[in-house]
């Protein structure tokens, strides 16, 4: 049984004492939020939740060297952003995440085909149309993602769903806050091509 | 006019406008006279709008417990930290110049009490007035100037003139002073183990005595007796040749210091 009393910092140093359990509250703690960030940045429930695991992992592993006048929760959620980029590279390697996500989509000039995008929704019979219009843009979404880089995508998804600033975000990526800043345009360039490309089709 | 830059439009659409071209009222202001960037800013908003965060379902209370169980067999424990030896070693060290600190510290203490107790105790409380110290009076007799002395009190003793008071009474006060001296000298002689000395010494001991200690000073009667005895003892030819036997031997202890026949005292 785990004890939740414990702030973050009292469980960090329980944890580097020997109390191996203090790590749970952590874990119990934080693996909703990074469950989020890693399933909107992969777009993929299984990997999201493989990479709460890896995070979380990595994180204990790295334990000793954690500042621990920073805060926990935010060190934990940039572990699980990297992670989530070695997943989206990992995946785009073997042709998995890519083709997964991007299956969906026309490419840029290209005529969007109605079957391949009912693959990603309950109406099989729908058209870009019927999906935009019935609400399952989110499908749509995710196959636009698939197009960007993973430091775009991530960018992107830290800036527009997760609300960081380019401080943050350029942390989480190990770049610079304003790379960060221009990965997020070119992200956003993008995104608005492919959802121009499917109204057009539509 | 200059249009804005999709990257300006954006930064303002995010709060994220830096320069002061770009600040949020400078942009503001443009998009109110201008209808191509605003159109554009609009289009820019509607697309970004659509673009909606698609979450999972949420999970269950006991999502985080299960994440935990899952990972849980994977992770060591974290070694309880040791304290290196230097650490080890400098507590220790310091414990001990600690122990050795206090252990002065308390002995000075005690030191300091027992000897407040000795001057306030009962003992001190009888005996309230400090004890005079004992003036020892240390007389060094030197053998050959005693014996000089002695053998002139000697002579001026056998020429003495009976009639005369003022000649006896310095006779007399010198035999005192020499009384003293001869009694250190016989003990010194009695040490050495030189009985011909210490007969001599006592024999003027005797006579020194008489001299000295008569109830009714030195008078007619007392000096033909005194004379007698030292005739008839041969005190006065006993006393030079020891002083010459002494004169003799500081002779033959050439280079030593007269003081090396010296001898010590109490009185």
């Amino acid at each position: 049984m785990l004890c939740m009393g414990k702030n973050d910092q009292q469980a960090v140093q329980a944890t580097l004492a020997g109390d191996k359990d203090a790590y749970g509250v952590l874990v119990v703690r934080h693996s909703p939020n990074l469950l989020r960030v890693a399933f909107r940045i992969t777009g993929n429930e299984a990997d999201a939740e493989d990479v709460v695991q890896e995070a979380l992992l990595r994180g204990y592993r790295k334990l000793a060297d954690f500042d621990q006048r920073a805060q926990f929760g935010t060190w934990i959620y940039r572990i699980a952003v990297r992670c989530a980029l070695d997943r989206i590279d990992a995946g785009r390697r073997d042709g998995r995440l890519n083709g997964r996500m991007e299956a969906n989509l026309p490419r840029v000039g290209e005529e969007s085909d109605p079957e391949q995008q009912s693959v990603q929704v309950a109406d099989e019979a729908a058209g870009p149309e019927r999906l935009l219009l019935s609400g399952e843009i989110g499908a749509l979404q995710q196959a636009a993602l698939g197009s960007l880089t993973p430091i775009e995508r991530a960018a992107f998804v830290l800036r527009h769903l997760e609300d960081r600033g380019s401080e943050e975000i350029g942390a989480a990526l190990g770049i610079a806050p304003n790379a960060a800043k221009q990965a997020v345009f070119r992200a956003v360039q993008k995104l608005r091509v492919r959802l121009a490309a499917l109204r057009v089709s539509a | 006019m200059n249009h804005l830059l999709d990257e300006a439009l954006l930064a303002h659409f995010y709060g994220e406008s830096e320069s002061e071209t770009e600040s949020a009222f400078a942009v503001e202001s443009h998009l109110a006279k201008c209808a191509a960037c605003s159109a554009a800013y609009a289009a820019l908003r509607r697309d970004l709008a659509a673009m909606q965060a698609v979450d999972l379902p949420a999970r269950d209370a006991e999502y985080g417990e299960r994440v935990w169980r899952s990972i849980a067999p994977l992770l060591p424990a974290y070694e309880k930290p040791k304290k290196s030896w230097l650490q080890m070693g400098l507590w220790r060290g310091l414990s001990y110049a600690a122990g050795c600190a206090l252990l002065v510290a308390g002995s000075f203490a005690a030191g300091r009490l027992w000897e407040q107790r000795q001057q306030h105790g009962p003992v001190a409380a009888q005996n309230p007035q400090p004890k005079p110290a004992v003036k020892e009076h240390v007389v060094v007799v030197v053998l050959d100037d005693h014996l000089d002395r002695s053998e002139r009190l000697l002579v001026e003793l056998k020429h003495a003139d009976a009639g005369s008071e003022e000649t006896l009474q310095p006779l007399r006060d010198e035999a005192r002073a020499l009384l003293v001296a001869n009694r250190i000298c016989q003990k010194d002689a009695a040490v050495k183990d030189d009985p011909q000395l210490a007969t001599a010494l006592q024999r003027l001991d005797q006579l020194l005595d008489e001299m000295t200690n008569q109830p009714d000073g030195l008078n007619a009667a007392t000096l033909a007796q005194l004379q007698q005895e030292m005739n008839a003892n041969g005190l006065l030819f006993e006393v030079r040749v020891l002083r010459s036997r002494v004169a003799g031997q500081q002779a033959a202890r050439a280079g030593l210091p007269k003081r090396d026949n010296a001898v010590g005292g109490t009185i």
